[in-house]
């Protein structure tokens, strides 16, 4: 069976049948005949020549196949290039940071960013001197180094409580607008769970998309942009009237509606021939009652109502224009003058490769898709951003660096990774802190068939074993010399 | 006794057991199913077999010889006439018939891919792989091994293996014995195993089908006597009997040589005893159950969830020297305090050694007894136990006492009872932080109930409608110091979550302190001491005179608790955010000031002192440590306790009389606003009604209805807040932060208004309607749910229905959402636990694998951040600076034109985004506790 599919797999990249032949005797896939070198395929009694050939053929094969994946995934469009331009959104660093940061080098002190930018700004334009300055920056640095966490604190724990406490004074009710009355986005306490879980899909995605500063205050191009992306099926622009005497599909374009989505009835007819159940019996033709409309039919070309009924259904759900995804989009005017578009669904890919779209600052709420997008570190602080969002939105304060410690850890190792069984616990080195969380049987069999080791290092384990765990004070000896007393030291 | 941990447990490993070692463990070979004689004697090679450990008290194990306690109970052994397979086992023992020959016992794969399988396992040994990678490894191993359809060894065709769940086995439809599949496991060579996942050294495959089983000791699966004198046996021994049953009948049958169908039958009967004996809740098959009809609870029962061994007894332990009770205010204790019932104190004890020092206070104590009377209606304590040298524990009662007491000698332990000063934790559940469980001092009181200071309830979350809450006293000096200086509530002031205060003033303290300065009012020297009486402070401030009488201002009075340096400016709660603000001219006497320690002008309300806002307590925690914030805090207790006596404080039904023009400008809004709604659903059923953007026309009618009613609840509720003045109690509370809200006052004064569930207009109950009283499809506002009334004036029935549909929800939402979010924490602590910062600054787990390589990115603690800012650079500044007026001013102008912009930039994007959605009034705030 299996080798029978990969002679004909092998055959279908078009390598010769006999070389196909020699090859199967052994190899099994054609991974692994991909994956060998020629000097392996040689050793076969191949020549060179056809090692060669086919090693290029299943590693183009494999290309192909590699592109067929990502076309399916982008299939309105070919992928447009688009051009790379280092974003750097830190404020530029003035004159007055340069020196503050000279003189902290010549005084070998340490400050964050954060502290030398709001001196800075502070100290500009006065004219303090040079001593003061540095009496300053000292008095920073050594409030700096007060402020610092303790060796061996339990930051884990400290932002677990931090984010799980306030969870009690969430809400659980799930809708609320995001700045758009029509968009209803998922808060409080599920949204939160969501994050934390790093499902795939969140519930409600959405997405804030920026347009370009050139373009940004004209609504119409705005509006044009949105109207791009926002998905039309056919059914949203146009009355569609099946005639059943003619066998035929009538449909009626809303000629306001076209105009305000930028789509000409030409256009309709050119997206529905490209449906392959419509292709070739799409026709444009002036509507008889009125002249002056337009009218697109779609006749079957066989009299069957089965035919038909899968024509009405293919007409209806052809999409028109728009991204796979936008289920909606929206205009928001900023206070400063710019227009915003809001969109229910998300598709950052195919949104970012819009023209005249800010890709600076356009963004969803999907963490997965930024990830798949943009990478881990991207992921790390979308993470941040959409928790602290959420928490915030709710009136509540939670420092951000314990939302960073969690969004660190679920991007540790280059994914994002759940914070539950099948994320973050269910990876611990700890068999007694894994069977200790959940499915307790599974872990613990396990363990034994592999012989695993349990180095106790952990808190759950050691709490288990009922030993000080290796926090706090429990990481730390205390030793204390008595110092000899006069007497005993002169004896 | 032993002292410190001097030992440590370095690692366990984990592996199986194999049926030789069963065998070679075993204090006896169980073979009979009957647990005792007659006579009540435990039956030799019976389930209570005398070898298996002792549970009676007095009898000695007849394995090791020791007595109850102290013999760990020894396991048995009961040999399967056939064998079985062990359920927790079979993926295992699936994945590895199906990926190895099933005549040479290989694994299915050619050299090269079984040398690639093991590149791979070496590669992610380089990498350092998790317990999932491994695992995943293994399956992807075992997944393409069985992919081979011909053994590459012996070229034997392999079957196609099926497992008909939970326990049978197939290959190509014909049932494989557990017989076979041991004899196939047996023949896999140790060297094919590693890459499945199996160390052949822990674990050798034939050992997952089961010839012997391992009989529990006793002491794991106690019987207990019942008081008619019955034997009530455990759940484990029932599961046993049962298998020792199947078993023997099995035995007998095959050897008598009985129909090949009857020992299959035993041979299924017995592999399902066994299967229940592991897990009675595997699917597929009935559970076990009890005479009674309940479910067995065998071994992996009592292993898994929430109440089995690992979370319940592994994880968390019931401790001795605790106590519970009700808990209540006492404004008088400081806020490390905590009021211990006499009755609780002399039961919790503290171990005290004897030495030389302290041995005659010791031997008085242990003079008084166990339970000494008070002297002058004061405490005295006593002793429960002492501990000679040689570990025995004596019990001190009046009889003894005087004896005990003259042979204390040094090195003994005298269990004393709680006194003053002794430190204990104190705790609330649920604990979802660390401040849940603090470190108090002890004051021991009269009656029954816990007390603490009022500034401690918000990090415990806690009222005094009922609620209870736990003590623990600690046993070690260790323990104590650790407590002292990690625990202690003073420490925890400043909260890590957001580096504010958790600990500050509530109710009655902020509406004290309201009352003392709100428009600096004037009390005389009677006053003045009474309200001072309980505050420390060196000499009285300067009278102010007034027509020749002496008077003290509340700003003063509050000045002498302040620091004698102390500077800060802010906005008072009451402060309306007036677009241009008068600073010191304050009409509603809300800026703040405080210079040198002297309160100059501004009230002292929740944004001062409060839990969570208060600004002054922020910065002396900050500023002049733990000591002088707690020192503050029990001051500004008495102070507002004081003032709040002196001036009187009541509120009452009547604080919501509005007059009876009010009332009718309210109706008039109310029936104003039902007019409108009618319209909406007029135009809206002749279909004119104008559609919004995004939204259908349903939705349309909804959001403009809703917009409507919202709007005139509102207007009702500023009609009714105009006429209750800041001379009102309700309002002064609600005002000054200390409880309620004006929302809350409007709705007893104005109107309910629209009642929600879901977010959305009432619409359920009935056909088209919520309520027989309404037409069908009423769309208007009364027939959806809006509540004209006012708590005060009344509800009529239908929205008295209507409000309750409204709290239901609220009452299901708190219900839902405390499951959901302490699931949340759960996997949140099991994620974090392990994370903790190294020297390096590095954030670690205990992998050592970096987390973070500064912590939160500056590695500055959250709870001594200055609201999350590493440092305080105006502070900074104005200290540095102090001496250069001008330079200061220039940044203080610099600073304040900052932030003008800034506030112009938020408010311009509040109206921008201004709420487009009413608020609704899910549920009334009750349900308390």
């Amino acid at each position: 069976m299996a080798r029978k599919d990969t002679f004909n797999a092998l055959q279908k990249r078009g390598v010769e049948a006999a070389v196909a032949d020699k090859l199967l005797q052994k190899f099994t896939s054609i991974a692994d005949i991909a994956s060998a070198s020629a000097a392996d395929l040689v050793s076969l009694g191949l020549t060179e020549e056809q090692a060669a050939d086919t090693l290029a053929k299943l590693g183009k094969s494999k290309k192909d196949s590699g592109k067929k994946a990502a076309k399916k995934e982008a299939p309105a469009e070919p992928a447009k290039r688009i051009e790379f331009h280092r974003v750097v959104k830190a404020k530029p660093v003035t004159e007055m940071e340069i020196r503050l940061n000279g003189m902290l080098d010549e005084l070998g002190l340490e400050l964050p960013r954060r502290v030398v930018v709001t001196l800075g700004e502070r100290l500009e334009g006065t004219d303090i001197s040079e001593a003061k300055i540095k009496e300053i920056l000292k008095k920073a640095a050594e409030k700096y180094e007060l402020h610092k966490m303790d060796a061996n604190e339990s930051a884990g724990i400290l932002a677990a409580q931090s984010i799980g406490e306030p969870g009690t004074q969430m809400t659980m009710r799930t809708f609320h607008y995001a700045g758009v009355a029509e968009i209803n986005v998922t808060l409080g306490l599920p949204r939160l769970i969501e994050i934390v879980d790093a499902r795939r899909v969140p519930s409600t995605p959405m997405m804030t998309v920026y347009i370009q500063p050139e373009y940004r205050e004209n609504v119409d191009e705005v509006r044009r942009v949105a109207s791009r992306i926002e998905k039309t099926t056919l059914l949203d622009i146009a009355d569609i009237e099946t005639d059943i005497v003619n066998m035929k599909v009538i449909v009626h374009p809303d000629m306001s509606k076209l105009e305000q989505k930028g789509i000409t009835p030409e256009q309709i007819v050119e997206k529905l021939n490209k449906d392959r159940r419509l292709r070739g019996q799409v026709a444009l033709v002036t509507d008889e009652d009125d002249p002056s409309r337009k009218q697109v039919v779609v006749s079957s070309d066989e009299p069957s109502f089965k035919k038909l009924q899968g024509i009405v259904q293919a007409t209806r759900d052809s999409v028109i224009q728009g991204l796979d995804g936008i289920e909606r989009a929206i205009l928001r005017k900023q206070p400063n003058g710019e227009y915003v578009i809001y969109t229910a669904g998300s598709n950052l890919r195919e949104v970012l490769a819009e023209d005249k779209v800010d890709r600076t600052r356009t963004t969803t709420n999907s963490i997965q898709e930024i990830y798949d997008v943009l990478g881990v570190e991207a992921a790390r602080n979308s993470i941040i951003n959409e928790a602290s969002r959420t928490l915030e939105e709710q009136g509540l304060t939670v420092d951000i660096r314990h939302i960073m410690l969690v969004a660190d850890l679920m991007t540790n190792d280059g994914d994002v990774k759940a914070i539950g069984r099948h994320g973050i616990s269910g990876r611990k080195s700890s068999v007694l802190a894994r069977a200790a969380f959940e499915i307790t049987a599974t872990h613990l069999l396990h363990a034994a068939l592999t012989g695993e080791t349990d180095d106790l290092d952990g808190v759950a384990e050691n709490i288990i074993v009922g030993q000080p765990v290796t926090l706090g004070t429990g990481a730390v000896n205390l030793v204390y010399e008595p110092k000899k007393r006069p007497k005993e030291a002169s004896q | 006794m032993m002292r410190g941990v001097s030992k440590r447990i370095g690692s366990i490993k984990f592996s199986s057991l194999s049926p030789d070692e069963i065998r070679k463990m075993s204090a006896t070979k169980v073979i009979t199913a009957d647990t005792y004689d007659d006579d009540g004697f435990p039956i030799d090679m019976g389930l209570m077999d005398p070898h298996l450990g002792v549970i009676e008290p007095g009898l000695r194990c007849k394995t090791c010889g020791n007595k109850v306690d102290e013999c760990p109970g020894h396991f048995g052994h009961i040999d399967l006439a056939m064998p079985v397979i062990h359920v927790g086992l079979v993926k295992e023992i699936k994945k590895l018939l199906q990926s190895t020959c099933k005549t040479c016992g290989h694994l299915l794969m050619t050299k090269e891919e079984a040398l690639r399988k093991a590149q791979e396992w070496a590669d992610m040994d380089d990498l350092g792989g998790d317990a999932i990678d491994y695992r995943l490894l293994a399956k992807g191993t075992a997944k393409d091994a069985s992919k081979n359809t011909t053994c590459p060894y012996c070229g034997q065709e392999q079957g196609k293996i099926t497992l008909d769940k939970p326990t049978t086995f197939r290959e190509d439809g014909h049932k494989l014995t557990p017989k076979e599949v041991r004899e196939r496991l047996e023949r896999i060579p140790d060297e094919d195993l590693p890459p499945l996942g199996i160390d052949p050294n822990s674990c050798r495959p034939e050992w997952m089908v089961l010839t012997a089983l391992a009989v529990p000791p006793v002491t794991v699966r106690p019987s207990i006597t019942l008081e008619s004198g019955d034997r009530s046996e455990d759940d484990l021994t029932h599961k046993l009997v049962d298998v020792l049953r199947i078993n023997q009948r099995l035995r007998e049958n095959r050897d008598a040589g009985a129909p090949q169908l009857i020992v299959e039958d035993l041979w299924e009967l017995l592999q399902y005893h066994v299967t229940t004996y592991f897990d009675n809740q595997t699917s597929g098959i009935p559970p076990a159950r009890h005479r009674s009809g309940r479910p067995l609870k065998t071994l992996v029962q009592r292993l898994k969830g929430k109440e089995g061994r690992f979370r319940s007894n592994l994880s968390g332990k019931r401790v001795n020297f605790s106590a519970r009770t009700v808990i209540s205010p006492d404004p008088s204790l400081s806020i490390n305090e905590v009021g211990v019932p006499e009755e609780a104190a002399r039961e919790l004890t503290v171990p005290v050694h004897v030495t030389k020092a302290n041995i005659e206070f010791l031997r008085a104590m242990v003079k008084g007894g166990s339970n000494p009377p008070n002297v002058d209606g004061r405490y005295v304590p006593g002793v429960n136990y002492v501990i000679r040298t040689d570990g025995r524990r004596m019990k001190v009662t009046d009889r003894n006492a005087e004896s005990i007491a003259e042979g204390l000698e040094v090195g003994y332990i005298v269990e004393r009872h709680l006194m003053d000063k002794d430190v204990v934790l104190f705790n609330r559940q649920p604990s979802l932080h660390r401040m849940s469980m603090m470190a108090h001092t002890v004051r021991v009181m009269p009656w029954k109930t816990f007390r603490f200071n009022l500034c401690v309830c918000p990090p415990y979350n806690a009222d005094f409608d009922g609620d209870e809450m736990n003590l623990h006293v600690l046993q070690s000096d260790e323990a104590r110091a650790e407590a002292m200086i990690l625990m202690r509530v003073q420490e925890h002031i400043l909260s890590p979550r957001f580096g504010g205060p958790v600990i500050g003033a509530i109710h009655d303290h902020i509406t004290g302190t309201f009352l003392l300065t709100h428009q600096d009012p004037k009390f005389d020297k009677q006053e003045t001491l009474s309200i001072l009486s309980k505050v420390k402070y060196d000499t009285l401030p300067e009278p102010v005179v007034v027509d020749g009488r002496e008077y003290w201002t509340g700003h003063q009075l509050f000045s002498t608790i302040l620091p004698e340096d102390f500077h800060i400016t802010f906005k008072a709660s009451i402060c309306r955010n007036c677009p241009s603000c008068k600073k010191e001219d304050c009409d509603l006497d809300a800026y703040v000031k405080i210079r040198k320690g002297k309160l100059l002008t501004g009230t002292i309300d929740e944004k001062a002192i409060g839990s969570f806002k208060g600004k002054i307590l922020d910065k002396i925690t900050r500023d002049y440590g733990a000591d002088a914030s707690r020192e503050f805090l029990d001051d500004v207790t008495r102070l507002a306790i004081g003032a709040i006596m002196v001036r009187g404080f009541t509120t009452g039904i009547d604080d919501e009389d509005i007059p009876e023009e009010a009332t009718r400008q309210i109706n008039e809004v109310l029936s104003d606003a039902i007019r409108k709604v009618s319209e909406f659903v007029q135009a809206y059923r002749e279909g004119i009604l104008e559609q919004l953007p995004g939204r259908s026309l349903d939705e349309t009618l909804e959001v403009e209805v809703m917009k409507v009613l919202g709007r005139a609840r509102d207007e009702a509720g500023q009609i009714a807040g105009r006429h209750l003045g800041m001379e009102n109690s309700a309002v002064i509370m609600a005002r000054s932060g200390a409880r309620g809200s004006m929302l809350n006052l409007s709705q007893m004064a104005g109107c309910i208004g629209q009642q929600a569930v879901r977010g959305e207009r009432l619409s359920r109950g009935y056909w088209n309607r919520t309520l027989p009283h309404f037409k069908k499809g009423d769309l208007g506002a009364e027939a959806k749910g809006f509540v004209q009334n006012s708590y005060k004036s009344g509800l009529t029935p239908t929205e008295f229905f209507f409000h309750s549909m409204g709290g239901r929800e609220g009452l299901v939402d708190t219900a839902v959402r405390t499951s959901r979010s302490g699931y949340m924490q759960r996997r949140l602590i099991s994620a974090l636990e392990d994370l903790k910062l190294k020297q390096d600054g590095t954030v670690r787990n205990t992998a050592d694998i970096i987390v973070q390589l500064k912590y939160g990115e500056d590695g500055v603690d959250p709870s001594r951040s200055v609201q999350g800012d590493a440092v305080d650079v105006d502070d900074i500044l104005s200290e540095v600076l102090g001496d250069d007026a001008e330079a200061l001013a220039r940044i203080e102008e610099k600073k304040l034109a900052g932030y003008a912009t800034i506030e112009k930039d938020l408010m311009e994007t509040m109206e921008e985004e201004e709420v487009e959605e009413p608020e609704y009034d899910t549920g009334g705030g009750g349900g308390e506790d």
